[in-house]
Formats: C-alpha cells, sequence, structure tokens
C-alpha cells in the first residue's frame, strides 16, 4: 500500500464513525431539520445558551448523540477485540467472546437483576466484574500446565462459557416470569437504549483502555499469530505479550457488553470485513476493524430503531443485517486470499 | 572465542532424560550439522540452543553471553531460527512475514521503521525472491515458502542461525535450491550455521562446496561421534547409528573437486 493511499484510508476510518454519528441526530421518528442540529450542535461546543425549545435539544444533544457515540464505542470495541483474539488464537473463528467474557457479563447482569431489580448501574458493575472473572477461569485452567499454550486457553473458554451459560439459564428459572425475566431476556439480546452520558463515562472508561492498548500493540498480534514457538524465537515475550493482548481485549469487550448486552455477530464478522477490505497485516486491521465496529453498529442501531414502532434488539439485527453484507463482501472481494 | 558454546548441557521431562552431557562448538562461518534417528534429540538441543528449554544444568553462552535468564530479545539477535515447517494461518503477505524478523529490534508499542523495512528488502534479494514481496505467502509454494522463512531470519541480523531439518517436505529440485542459497549465504555474509537433518548428503554437499563443515551423529540423548563430514560419515559409523549397510563413493567433478555421497544399501545385517 502506497502513502497516498494509506493516508486516504486513515482519514477514512476517522471520518466513518464521526459521519455516522452526525447522520444519527437526524434519524428518528421525530424529524429534527440540518439548521436546528448545526445550531444546536454550535451552543454545545461553545457553551453558549440556544434559544431552541427544549425538546430539541433534549433530542439531539441528550439522546441521539449519546446512543451514537456509545454505539460507536460499543461496535469498536467488539469488533477490535474479536480482531486482536483471531490474532492471538491464530484462529479466524474466534469472537470476542472466546475467553467466556460475554457469558460471564450475561450471568453478572442476570444476578444483578434479581439482586437489584434493574438499578443499572449494580448491572453494569456486576456485569462487568462477571466478565473479567470469566476470562480469569479461562486462563488459570489454560495455565494448567504452567505455560498458556493457545489450545488450551480456547478449552478454558468453551469450559467457562458453557458453565456461565447454565448459570444464565438457571437466573431466568428462579427469575419472577412478571418482570425480572423479560429484564433477562431484553438484555440478554443487546440494546443501546439506555444510552446516557452518564454510562458512557462508566463503561466507557475500560473500552477506551482497552482500545488504545489493542491500537498500540497491534504489530506485535502479527507476531504472536506465528504461535508461541516462533515469537518467541523472533525475539517476543509471548507470556507479556499475550497477557497485554487479552487484558486490553477483555477490559473492552467487558465494558461494551456491560451497558449494551449481548451484542453477536461483529466480534466475529468485522474483523474479517477488514480482511477483505485492508488484508490481514494487524497495523492496519486493527484500526480498520475499529472504524467498521464503530459504523456497523450506528448503522444497525438506527435500523432498529426506525423500522417498526417498537425497537427491535441489537442482538438480532447485527445478523440479519451483517449476513447478506458479508456474502457480497465475499463475492466481490473473492474472500482476500483465504 | 567460539559463536555457540555449549558446555555439559543435560535435559529431561521429570524422569525421562533426552539430553546427556552434551557439549559441542560452534565457529563463525561454520556449518554444524546434527544427525541422528528420530527421537535422538536434536529438536530438543536446538530448542534449548534457542532458549525455549532451559537445561537442567550446563551452561550456553552465545558470542560469549550466557543465555540463562536473559530476556527473549536479547536472544533473538544472537541467533534465528527457521523452522521444519512454518504452519500458515492468516494470508499474509511476504514482506510482512519477513519484517516479523525485526521483532526484536522494535519497541512494545513500536511498528516497524522505514529501516526495517529497507532491512527486509535486503533479505529477500539476498535468498532470490524480492519479486514475492507482494504475494501472500500461503499461496507460495513449499520451496518458496522455505525461502521466505530463511530471508525472515535474515532479517533478524543475527550471527547464527539455528535450521531444523528446512529442506523437511521439499521437492528434489527445491531442497537443492535451499542449499545452494545457504552455501551462498555462508560464503557472502559469513554466516554461521546449526542444522539438524535426517540427510548425511547434506554435510556432503557443504563440505564438497568447500564450508568449513563439522558433523556430529547424536544417538541415545547423547553425542556419539564428532568431526569433518568425511571422518564421521564412514561406512561403519553409519552402521553403528542407524544400523544400516551404506557406502561412501567418491566421484571426480572437476580437477581438484571431488563429490562425496552416501548410497544407502540395505537394513539388514
Amino acid at each position: 500500500m502506497n502513502e497516498t493511499k494509506k493516508k486516504l484510508l486513515y482519514a477514512s476510518l476517522v471520518i466513518g464513525p464521526l459521519a455516522f454519528i452526525f447522520i444519527t441526530l437526524f434519524i428518528g421518528r421525530y424529524p429534527v431539520s440540518i439548521p436546528v442540529v448545526a445550531q444546536i450542535l454550535w451552543c454545545k461546543f461553545t457553551f453558549s445558551t440556544c434559544n431552541l425549545p427544549d425538546i430539541y435539544q433534549t433530542l439531539v444533544w441528550d439522546i441521539r448523540m449519546p446512543r451514537a457515540i456509545l454505539g460507536a464505542l460499543v461496535g469498536g470495541s467488539l469488533a477490535v477485540s474479536g480482531a486482536a483474539f483471531q490474532g492471538l488464537f491464530r484462529n479466524p473463528l474466534v469472537s470476542s467472546g472466546i475467553l467466556g467474557v460475554t457469558s460471564g457479563a450475561g450471568f453478572g447482569a442476570a444476578l444483578a437483576i434479581i439482586l437489584f431489580h434493574a438499578a443499572t448501574v449494580p448491572i453494569y458493575i456486576s456485569a462487568f466484574l462477571f466478565g473479567g472473572l470469566a476470562v480469569l477461569l479461562s486462563f488459570l485452567i489454560g495455565r494448567v500446565y504452567n505455560t498458556t499454550p493457545v489450545i488450551m486457553l480456547v478449552l478454558g473458554g468453551t469450559i467457562v462459557s458453557s458453565v456461565f451459560s447454565a448459570l444464565i439459564s438457571f437466573t431466568k428459572y428462579v427469575a419472577d416470569p412478571t418482570n425480572e425475566l423479560p429484564s433477562i431476556v431484553f438484555w440478554l439480546m443487546g440494546s443501546l437504549a439506555s444510552a446516557r452520558y452518564q454510562d458512557i463515562v462508566i463503561a466507557g472508561l475500560p473500552m477506551v483502555v482497552g482500545i488504545v492498548g489493542l491500537v498500540a500493540v497491534r504489530w506485535r498480534i502479527n507476531v504472536l499469530s506465528m504461535g508461541d514457538k516462533e515469537a518467541h524465537t523472533l525475539g517476543i515475550n509471548t507470556k507479556m505479550n499475550k497477557g497485554i493482548v487479552i487484558v486490553c481485549a477483555t477490559l473492552a469487550t467487558a465494558g461494551a457488553v456491560c451497558v449494551s448486552g449481548i451484542i453477536g455477530w461483529v466480534g466475529l464478522v468485522i474483523p474479517h470485513i477488514g480482511r477483505m477490505l485492508v488484508g490481514n497485516d494487524n497495523r492496519v486491521l486493527i484500526p480498520t476493524s475499529l472504524s467498521l465496529g464503530a459504523c456497523f453498529l450506528i448503522l444497525v442501531d438506527n435500523l432498529g430503531r426506525i423500522i417498526t414502532g417498537s425497537e427491535i434488539p441489537l442482538g438480532i439485527l447485527t445478523a440479519l443485517v451483517g449476513g447478506p453484507f458479508f456474502v457480497y463482501l465475499l463475492k466481490s472481494t473473492k474472500g482476500g486470499g483465504w | 572465542m567460539p559463536l555457540l558454546e555449549v558446555q555439559n548441557i543435560n535435559f529431561g521431562y521429570d524422569q525421562r532424560d533426552v539430553l546427556k552431557d552434551i557439549s559441542f562448538q560452534v565457529n563463525k562461518g561454520e556449518i554444524f550439522f546434527l544427525l541422528g534417528p528420530n527421537g535422538c534429540g536434536k529438536t530438543t538441543l536446538l530448542d534449548c540452543v534457542l532458549g525455549l528449554l532451559r537445561p537442567r544444568n550446563g551452561n550456553i553462552h552465545l558470542n560469549g553471553t550466557n543465555i540463562n535468564g536473559i530476556k527473549p530479545e536479547s536472544i533473538a539477535r544472537q541467533v534465528a531460527y527457521v523452522p521444519q515447517s512454518h504452519e500458515k494461518t492468516f494470508p499474509y503477505t511476504v514482506r510482512d512475514i519477513v519484517l516479523m524478523g525485526r521483532a526484536s529490534y522494535i519497541g512494545l508499542f513500536a511498528s516497524p521503521s522505514e529501516e526495517d523495512m529497507a532491512i527486509v528488502e535486503e533479505a529477500l534479494a539476498l535468498v532470490g525472491i524480492l519479486h514475492l514481496r507482494d504475494r501472500r505467502y500461503t499461496q507460495l509454494s513449499g520451496g518458496e515458502g522455505q525461502l521466505v522463512m530463511i530471508a525472515r531470519a535474515l532479517a533478524q541480523k543475527t550471527p547464527l542461525i539455528v535450521m531444523d531439518e528446512p529442506t523437511a517436505h521439499l521437492d528434489f529440485k527445491h531442497e537443492l535450491v535451499i542449499m545452494e542459497t545457504i552455501v551462498d549465504l555462508v560464503r557472502e555474509t559469513g554466516l554461521s550455521i546449526l542444522m539438524a537433518t535426517h540427510f548425511p548428503n547434506h554435510a556432503f554437499y557443504f563440505e564438497n562446496n568447500d564450508i568449513a563443515t563439522r558433523v556430529t551423529l547424536m544417538n541415545d540423548n547423547r553425542f556419539l561421534r564428532a568431526g569433518s563430514p568425511t571422518e564421521v560419515l564412514s561406512e561403519d559409523n553409519l552402521k553403528l547409528i542407524y544400523n544400516i549397510n551404506a557406502r561412501v563413493v567418491s566421484y571426480p567433478i572437476d580437477l581438484d573437486h571431488e563429490l562425496r555421497q552416501v548410497i544407502p544399501i540395505s537394513t539388514n545385517n
């Protein structure tokens, strides 16, 4: 890839999500015109007061804006940690939930719903902690032989995921079917509907830390994908580097899952769409996945809001929208060399 | 000072000994062959030299530094590795693969620089595959793939390269291509090579090309014989190690060169 092309690519990776966030401000049941949006953005960024009705400000700045930002963060986090895990585990079928973070967070949320009756902050904290706990358990299982061979980690993740899935079923079974059970089910289907700036601050911190970390070590992921033995002889401390990737990807995914619920598909397929577009070099693939994931989730969330009168959960739409798009790309790029 | 000095190392898993009291050294510009039957400990010995396994006792010095407890990047600047077969996962370009040879020079949060890219091009040119640089390495033939692995080792800029049966799975021609490439590299760059192989004729090939060559015969986890190919690869020694009947023949190719080869005859006693 030559320099001009590279600059163009990186520029579009930054502009893409910003454009999607901007478009989101107009989308919804209540129409808002371009001058109004421009005026609100101007007032907010210059900290001056607007002479517009409160309803516009609430709609554009307090409802649509945080939702779009959260969508970008969640989509980016899931996609980027999926791409990192695929490289680390040398397996294209791996997703961001491979070490059990998703099931763990799901159980944490379900438990909090039963214990605290759907107060949001305890749900975030519980989901985040159990997500982290699940990854820690997978890691400990993978360390049985004192090293952390990749295959043992995957096995550990599979075991931990299935245990937490069983625990999720158990919480559903004991939940009060009139109010708790629907909350659990809706949470598990994924949604950005609860987005407020407060949520962005709480969950955004681990997501941003995780994303920044993965972007920083992205070239090392190339080397790790050569396998432990070769990576070591190439001069890499494999234990430490694997640890950094796992911690960053877990922070990003757990941060995403705890506010949005379980959104499948993004962490598995967005990295592959990235591969078809820019190749396998993680130096380019990681930023591309980040940007594509952000755009994709904002797009899907907008569709979910406008297709029908009531919102369609994200976890349902990601696959329905993304599947055909994936097949189209597969055909037009001939799969990118697989 | 020898480039690599291995002093009385022992290695084993639990009760089972894999290496018993092994000592040898590799000098600059020399190629050192490890020969021996399957399971005699060749790969384990290479793994010890690469710092992947830690011997129970004994010392390994690379360029005068004991490798025990030093960082992987320090070892990787002294010794590079060409694997027997590389398991391909993602379709990286040839350039991206060779670039990974620079890992030990690049910081944790850094990416390769222009200088690293120049070293990669140089390494590709040295093994004669510069024209393949933008190809996906998953689409290369076995021989080309092995040349990419050698280029990656060269990009590490080490004085020593460890090769574990680098011609396994290659066809007749590509085996020769790899051998010729290694001969040229040793001649032009003064590299040293430590190679495990199953073919005694590989050692003769280098000796026939006037490269400083030494061979050691391993059996039952220890060194039995060591010396020049002509001394060590005798009919008696091949019988001792592999329990086969073989002839060592010599064929004059020009006035002052002869080509020495082992011809296996039978496994009967």
